[in-house]
């Protein structure tokens, strides 16, 4: 598990990396609630943006590692691509799991309204696996860290509006809901307000069943040895 | 001076061709108002306008807070790091060239805007009110988010520390404006937007002179321009120590 400890060292050595991972869940506890939507606080329904921009940010690693030819180097050293892309995810997801339960369990403390918090958890925590294989995939379309930043930025805040985070469905026209069904956010979406009104068990299994199939798809895409 | 001159055509071909700026500051916010042109659509505000009308100004608006991003690219690339030594054997005046790069920068990001307004005042019938006094606010919120720009650039040493401050500057207006959640009613928050946030200025000019209440829009407008003189100087000085 070399990497995985030098990979969590590096995402968090860097004092201003530390703040942005671990102030903004904080941060995001303490957001407002909104009057007639969203039913959680607003913290809450764009903690999904937030876990997308952050996939990225720590995935950009991988980039690093590819442009810096270090990438050249492990090919040929006694580590399996496989084993240095999992130990790789592994460490993103443990930071990603740690900013989820911070923030869902730091809402209970405070006594903020979360209806069923252990499933929100649930939920964030699938949608993190599903953002970290698609920021894997989305990084191995570029060659830059920057360029792929900005890019993602323009396409996130498309997507968020569309897939339901930013304002509700119903509102779109209808095509653009049929659209928004091909994106993860909807699944998010959709998952928080069945954790708000509740309803049969197999809907959730539905949504993160979706999420996790995502994360497959995605990582297929995604995990593709590259050599530049 | 006119060898100065003579590199302002090519900053300006060298933006148009940065594709990426493009996908940001045209591209994204066009994509952005259609949707919200198809949420919207009837829905009316408390004055009986249609609710859309205000949100694509306040977008249009918005984007404008982010163009400074071009000037510190640019300012960044030629004057500190790729082509510092280039530029630096090139027979023509450092500052003059700063401040050419820096005008182009503003004048491209206006252009941007004006395409915006063309837009949706054109393809979606936003209703602007005057054309020429929606462009002078435009034009004074991208100077003022130039010149905010390059005091970032020249006050922080860390390149990647300036474009997040930036980005900060951008989406602090956003958030105390209230647009992603409604913000509490502390005197201290209705200072500064009333005041400070040249976002809600700049819409509040533009909406005060749709309105036909001049002596309000002039007074948003003022409060805009005495930003620029502020920040302006400020920019002056630091840029006379750095450059």
């Amino acid at each position: 598990m070399t990497v995985f400890h030098y990979v969590l060292k590096r995402s968090i050595a860097n004092k201003t990396s530390l703040l942005i991972l671990f102030l903004f869940p904080v941060v995001a506890i303490f957001l407002p609630s909104g009057e007639y939507w969203p039913h959680l606080p607003y913290g809450y329904q764009y903690f999904g943006i937030f876990i997308l921009f952050i996939s990225l940010k720590l995935s950009g690693l991988i980039l690093e590692d590819r442009m810096r030819g270090i990438a050249k180097k492990l090919s040929i050293a006694p580590i399996s691509h496989f084993s240095y892309l999992a130990q790789n995810l592994l460490a993103y997801f443990l930071i990603l799991v740690l900013q989820c339960l911070i923030l869902v369990y730091g809402g209970v403390f405070f006594g903020k309204e979360l209806y069923q918090p252990f499933w929100l958890l649930i939920l964030f925590l699938t949608f993190s696996m599903a953002s970290i294989a698609f920021a894997l995939m989305w990084i191995s379309f570029f060659r830059n860290k920057e360029i792929s930043m900005l890019i993602f930025m323009s396409m996130i805040s498309v997507i968020a509006l569309i897939g339901g985070v930013l304002i509700p469905i119903e509102l779109l026209p209808e095509v653009l809901q049929k659209v928004a069904i091909t994106l993860p956010t909807f699944w998010l979406a959709w998952g928080i307000d069945w954790i708000i009104f509740g309803g049969e068990v197999k809907e959730f299994l539905l949504v993160n069943g979706m999420l996790i199939l995502y994360m497959f798809l995605f990582l297929i895409i995604g995990s593709v040895k590259k050599l530049h | 001076m006119m060898r100065v001159l003579r590199t302002i055509p090519y900053t300006l071909i060298r933006m148009s061709r940065d594709y990426i700026t493009l996908l940001l500051l045209l591209v994204v916010p066009i994509i952005l108002i259609t949707i919200f042109y198809f949420v919207l659509g009837d829905m009316k505000n408390q004055y009986g306008d249609l609710a859309f009308y205000d949100t694509a100004q306040l977008m249009t608006l918005v984007f404008q807070l982010f163009g400074g991003s071009i000037v510190i690219a640019y300012i960044q690339d030629d004057l500190f790091s790729a082509r510092r030594q280039r530029i630096l054997v090139a027979p023509m005046s450092l500052p003059l060239y700063a401040l050419s790069i820096s005008l182009c920068g503003m004048f491209f990001s206006i252009f941007l805007g004006f395409l915006l307004v063309l837009f949706t005042g054109v393809g979606l019938n936003v209703e602007w009110g005057n054309v020429f006094w929606v462009m002078y606010i435009i034009a004074l919120l991208a100077v003022l988010s130039s010149l905010v720009s390059l005091i970032l650039i020249f006050s922080v040493k860390n390149i990647k520390l300036a474009e997040r401050l930036s980005d900060v500057y951008g989406i602090g207006c956003v958030v105390l404006a209230g647009l992603f959640f409604p913000i509490p009613d502390y005197p201290v928050i209705t200072f500064i937007n009333e005041y400070l946030n040249p976002l809600l200025l700049a819409a509040n000019a533009i909406s005060y002179a749709q309105s036909n209440l001049f002596s309000d829009a002039y007074i948003y407008m003022f409060r805009l321009g005495i930003g620029i003189v502020i920040t302006f100087i400020i920019v002056y000085v630091l840029g006379r120590r750095k450059i």
